[in-house]
């Protein structure tokens, strides 16, 4: 009898375990899209001011071209830092 | 949320535009090498800068002073109605009211110019399509054999219900001053209309709208005093800015120069305009007022557009800037053209 409950408390220690394992791995997952997710909505917040001046500018002068794309892709750099967040959290 | 703090992309795209447009203006110092030239050298210069297509274009035409008239106002015209065209939402119905002025001086020029008998084509040439009018209804104006035929040709446009009421008198008394202040100040009331109707960016244009009538109404006041016409100032002001008539009447009642601006000091508040009418201060001519305030004007809507950046102010300190631009490069030909010294023609300028 004792075993036959010793088994079953482990079994469910067992289950509790996996549990706990496939949530862990599904808030990474979690936390890793929203650090892409978030990162991404902010950059394109930046880059839609950005963006609308440098075309402006070049619009003007045409010479202002690889200024304008360099301002523009500035704020790409925050999806770079959420996706390395990401990736550290996937794979590490 | 986001529009109210950074401001909507074409507002961005627009004001950038203009920006750079503002930027590729010519600097004081193009105007100060531009005195030490001759008439020719003038028009070469000019026929290399943002000109160059007019010149080139009208070169066949025109020749001398009369190349350079034409090809600045066709230059400014489609510079306008560029504008109007880039323009977004609102900032397109605020830029299409502040060129409504040039619909006003067409028109008027127009009309004087029949009175007095110019030869059309002379008519033309400092004509400046720049608002609703274009160059095809200007021309059309243009070629009418009178002055009440005109004026009926103007029938679906917002002038010809003060054309029509003042055209009479202006006919009976051989001068159309009384009528062209009456079209400025209905001009100006449909500003204030249109700036206080509740659109997006109507704030900022409403403090063009107040300064530009504030300006105004103190030049026709230093005006006044220096003509020294004891004629009631009341209906030569603009209502709807700082001062009201009555005001403005018992300032240009006031003996002295100083008296008048210690009464305009009391009731102003912006620093450049201040500082500026500090220096009025002792009998000046009128014209260094003129230009005084003009300077002071453009500082202020320079400081605006800093304040607003996506707002309507950059366009508007781009409108004016062009115009003194234009302005200036026609003073300076015309005064070369007379023969005048550089020092008389720099005094005129709006640098």
């Amino acid at each position: 009898m004792a075993s036959g409950a010793e088994t079953m408390a482990v079994e469910v220690a067992a289950q509790n375990l996996e549990a706990m394992a496939a949530s862990a791995a599904g808030l990474k997952a979690i936390g890793a899209g929203l650090a892409v997710g978030l990162t991404g909505i902010g950059s394109g917040l930046g880059e839609m001011s950005i963006g609308a001046a440098a075309v402006g500018a070049v619009a003007e002068d045409k010479e202002m071209f690889g200024l304008a794309l360099l301002f523009t892709v500035l704020p790409e750099t925050i999806v770079i830092f959420g996706l390395v967040v990401a990736l550290l959290l996937l794979f590490s | 949320m986001i529009q109210n703090s950074s401001g909507s992309a074409p507002y961005i795209y627009v004001s950038t535009r203009l920006r750079v447009r503002k930027a590729k203006l010519l600097p004081p110092e193009e105007y100060q090498r531009m005195l030490n030239m001759s008439l020719p050298e003038i028009i070469r210069l000019i026929g290399e800068t943002e000109y160059q297509k007019e010149v080139d274009e009208l070169g066949a035409s025109f020749e001398g002073i009369d190349l350079i008239e034409t090809a600045l106002s066709w230059n400014l015209a489609k510079e306008f109605r560029n504008v109007i065209e880039i323009a977004p939402g609102s900032l397109k119905e605020f830029t299409k009211a502040y060129l409504r002025r040039w619909d006003i001086y067409n028109v008027l020029t127009i009309l004087r110019g029949k009175m007095q008998g110019v030869a059309p084509h002379k008519i033309k040439e400092v004509l400046i399509p720049a608002s609703s009018l274009d160059r095809f209804a200007l021309d059309r104006l243009v070629a009418e054999e009178s002055n009440e035929r005109i004026i009926d040709a103007l029938k679906s446009e917002k002038i010809y219900k003060v054309l029509i009421s003042e055209y009479p008198d202006a006919l009976a008394s051989g001068s159309f001053a009384r009528m062209e202040n009456e079209l400025y100040k209905d001009m100006y009331k449909e500003f204030l209309t249109i700036a206080r109707r509740g659109v997006k960016g109507g704030n900022q244009f409403l403090k063009y709208v107040q300064l530009d009538i504030d300006i105004t109404n103190i030049k026709t006041l230093f005006r006044l005093r220096q003509d020294g016409f004891e004629e009631d100032a009341r209906s030569m002001i603009i209502q709807g800015g700082t001062f009201t008539p009555d005001e403005i009447q018992q300032m240009n009642q006031m003996g002295s120069q100083n008296e008048v601006i210690d009464a305009l000091i009391a009731r102003i508040r912006a620093k450049p305009l201040l500082s500026v009418l500090e220096d009025f201060r002792g009998e000046k001519p009128y014209y260094e007022v003129d230009i005084g305030l003009t300077k002071t004007q453009i500082e202020q809507m320079e400081r605006l557009s800093k304040i607003n950046p996506f707002s309507i102010h950059p366009i508007l300190v781009y409108l004016e800037k062009k115009k003194y631009e234009v302005l200036n490069l026609r003073a300076l030909a015309r005064g070369k053209e007379s023969k005048l010294p550089s020092d008389i023609i720099r005094k005129y300028l709006v640098v």
